[in-house]
């Protein structure tokens, strides 16, 4: 059956194929384009944050423009400082690094990487991805709203988020994060729901669990983290809206505003916190175990070899998923934590730099001797490997109760937690965009641009998020609006204005990317069926996209998805095509 | 796995074959929902402000309705495998109204809770009432869901859709009803304990 006939077997509106699509290729586009909008938001609301605290109370006239009332004369308010720091922090690991990343790549590689022809519901594919766009205007729209956008941070802790009078932000734009995050967490749940019954369900024929590539591992561990964390977050959000609208005492006791005792007692503040980072630390790996997915494949693709210790790699992914369960006690060592409690969740997390580090020696055994193909998508796979290392160190500093207890809430943590699940998570994003373009779009990015962004993008990451540990190991704290006005950070305002330099040029380098994402996909060089020459089934489909995948039968499977330069064989060989007489299946 | 299905056979509205996977492992999330919240009870009940109070008889009558509703929902369910058309319009509508009458009996309860001065919210509520009323309405809530996929199965039951080799919507539906049972008999168990302590 050829492409025409078969579009002949399935015809589709406008509205069906662009709009609400059931496509899984039209929806990971469509959760792409939204994603990185609001990552782009985010970032934009980082530069400006960093204007204030590199210089601060200087007058920018992009605040003016951009902020409006929230920074008269330039400068931003410290209340809306605030908002923006929450809202940063909300919008790049929610909306973009959860469902940007995710929503994305999971759609996109499932179905075409384990030979089934669509996600397992295509409606609830479709719903789970509009809820997502539906919370993500709600979060925007929250920062129009009087008082301002929620201002407690990212974690929202109470008594700022529950209580409406306690800060300008916990007013509407408190209500309404919370609404906005109950929609997000809906359509996550959803989203997990479906890949993990599609992965389970639609492979192919012989795409056994150990032919499985291993973004697949990955998108697979994410998803179960995701059902089993994001309820739990879901639960501690609605007791939260109880407290902020109904009156109820979850989370309040012993509050004081004006002097006066709030009538509100019986509950705890440390309980939300646990039931946050029940979530919270397993959203830590919810957005890094894609992007090792992503780097794994890249790498051996690009390596022209097999992935070292592919079962050992299974093996760390489903350590890491499971081991996230256990240890968000490591972010509350400083809330009275008994100490004996608190050895139980350093040893915990210790414990995760083991399958960490053999994901790492996995990844640098592969490169060694390999014959390197530096595609900006493999750039941004190695700066993952570095930023994973670097950022995984100094974790085990803030894993360690002792040791955390002297840098918590500091800059310090700022520069771990960016640079381990931040810059990780966005390089592989880029990598992710860089690999998958020509099947997304059809065309090839731009190759020398790709180049640029990476090195203009790493230097300038390393430049903003390595100075802020020295920040964080003299005790400057995060958060604040101005540390201006204590002497004893005076010797720290040249490193901040330095860190709000590169923070401004990795901004004005994603402009690049930008540029080439958009020029690529209208003027961009026609890409080849598998321009990487690689082995997983995605680069067995046509290049111009068909709902249902492939024109003609499912392909079967035969080998594992690793197989380059077999001794013996051709440099590579899909996963496709049958083992050859006498031909034994790679080892493992 | 997947049959080498060709792309003409294929139905792009719905994979029937992965409609039960995707009930359980909603169950999972919806088990992971109701854990971050007993998990709270658990912590919040260790605080010197926890007040006990007695529950209401009329939970017990809920809970033999719920129960009761699940066995006849699962003998109907057991007539239609057999292809015994008749009886199952009649249990599913039992069930149905068993339904109701669960939902009736919480609303009795929780106003009886009420009257006896136990509030849910405000200056006069304790962290338990509050942890109570919750942890019910938020069971009823997923109890509609039940009640909407009973009313779906009663009326397809009544146009004869349901046979033998047709039932799996039913399946789904008495899956998702015995869940929503057991969830409400774990938790009375579980409040009944906590509110005494």
């Amino acid at each position: 059956m050829d492409i025409i006939h078969s579009e002949h077997t399935h015809q589709e509106s406008f509205i069906s194929k662009y709009i609400f699509s059931r496509d899984h290729k039209m929806i990971a586009k469509q959760f792409m384009i939204t994603g990185f909008t609001m990552g782009f938001i985010g970032i934009i609301m980082s530069v400006l944050f960093r204007l204030q605290l590199g210089w601060p109370g200087e007058r920018f006239w992009i605040n003016d423009l951009l902020l409006g009332s929230w920074a008269n004369g330039g400068v931003i308010a410290p209340d809306k400082y605030l908002a923006l720091v929450t809202m940063h922090g909300t919008i790049m690991v929610f909306f973009m690094l959860t469902a940007g990343l995710s929503g994305t790549f999971s759609n996109l590689l499932i179905p075409l990487q384990i030979g089934a022809r669509d996600m397992a519901s295509g409606f609830i594919n479709m719903l789970s991805y509009w809820i997502f766009f539906i919370s993500c205007i709600v979060m925007l729209v929250s920062l129009g709203v009087e008082g301002g956008a929620a201002s407690a941070g990212w974690t929202i802790y109470p008594p700022l988020s529950a209580l409406p009078e306690a800060i300008p932000g916990s007013g509407l734009g408190m209500t309404l994060w919370l609404v906005a995050m109950a929609l997000f967490i809906t359509s996550s749940l959803i989203g997990s729901l479906n890949y993990i019954v599609t992965i389970i369900n639609l492979r192919t024929k012989g795409m056994t669990f150990t032919r499985l590539p291993l973004t697949i591992w990955s998108f697979l561990v994410t998803a179960i983290l995701g059902v089993l964390s994001f309820p739990v977050l879901l639960s501690a959000v609605l007791l939260l809206v109880f407290d902020r609208s109904f009156g109820t005492s979850f989370y309040l006791s012993d509050i004081y505003i004006g002097g006066q005792a709030l009538e509100r007692f019986g509950g705890s503040p440390i309980l939300f916190e646990h039931l946050f980072w029940f979530l919270g630390h397993p959203e830590v790996y919810i957005v890094l175990l894609p992007s090792l997915g992503i780097t794994s494949e890249i790498v051996s693709t690009m390596s022209r070899k097999p992935i070292f210790g592919y079962k050992f790699m299974i093996g760390s992914i489903l350590a890491i998923g499971g081991l996230s369960f256990i240890v968000w006690g490591h972010h509350m060592f400083v809330t009275g934590m008994n100490p004996f409690l608190g050895a139980v969740f350093t040893i915990t997390t210790l414990l995760i730099a083991i399958p960490s580090a053999i994901k790492v020696f996995n990844y640098l055994t592969t490169l060694w001797r390999g014959n390197i193909i530096f595609s900006p998508a493999m750039l941004f796979s190695i700066g993952l490997i570095s930023t994973f290392i670097t950022g995984g160190l100094t974790g085990l500093i803030l894993g360690d109760a002792t040791l955390d207890i002297n840098v918590h809430d500091t800059y310090f943590v700022v520069g771990h937690f960016h640079i381990v699940m931040g810059l990780s998570a966005v390089f592989g994003t880029f990598a992710g965009v860089y690999h998958w373009f020509p099947k997304m779009f059809g065309k090839m990015m731009n190759n020398t641009w790709g180049q640029i962004h990476f090195w203009i993008t790493i230097v300038t990451a390393y430049g903003v998020f390595f100075p802020m540990h020295f920040l964080g190991l003299a005790g400057v704290p995060r958060r604040y609006y101005t540390n201006s006005t204590f002497p004893m950070f005076d010797d720290f305002v040249n490193l901040n204005e330095i860190i709000s330099i590169f923070a401004i040029i990795a901004f004005l380098g994603q402009l690049i990317f930008l540029f080439n994402f958009l020029y690529s996909i209208f003027k961009g060089k026609k890409a080849t069926q598998n321009p990487w020459n690689s082995n997983t089934l995605e680069w067995t489909t046509p290049v111009k996209h068909i709902h249902g995948n492939w024109p003609g039968e499912i392909p079967e499977v035969h080998r594992w998805p690793y197989d380059y330069n077999k001794p013996g064989y051709e440099e590579f060989i899909p996963q496709n095509i049958p083992l050859k007489e006498g031909e034994i299946e790679s080892s493992h | 796995m997947e049959n080498n299905l060709s792309i003409s056979n294929y139905d792009f509205s719905e994979n029937k074959k992965a409609q039960e996977p995707l009930l359980w492992i909603g169950l999972v999330s919806i088990i992971m929902f109701f854990a971050g919240l007993t998990s709270a009870v658990i912590v919040s009940s260790t605080s010197a402000a926890w007040k006990i109070f007695a529950l209401p008889n009329t939970f017990w009558y809920s809970s033999a309705v719920i129960i009761l509703s699940s066995i006849t929902y699962q003998i109907g369910f057991s007539f239609i495998k057999k292809n015994n058309l008749k009886l199952p319009k009649i249990l599913f509508i039992s069930t149905l109204i068993l339904g109701f009458a669960f939902i009736y009996f919480q609303y009795i309860g929780l106003t009886n809770l009420y009257q006896q001065g136990i509030y849910a919210t405000g200056n006069q509520s304790t962290t338990s009432s509050s942890y109570f009323y919750a942890l019910t309405v938020l069971h009823i809530l997923h109890l509609f869901f039940g009640i909407i996929s009973l009313g779906v199965v009663s009326t397809k039951s009544i146009m004869n859709k349901y046979n033998s080799n047709n039932y799996s919507g039913v399946k789904l539906s008495l899956t998702y009803w015995h869940f929503l049972g057991i969830l409400w008999l774990y938790l009375f168990l579980f409040l009944s304990i906590m509110m005494s302590k």
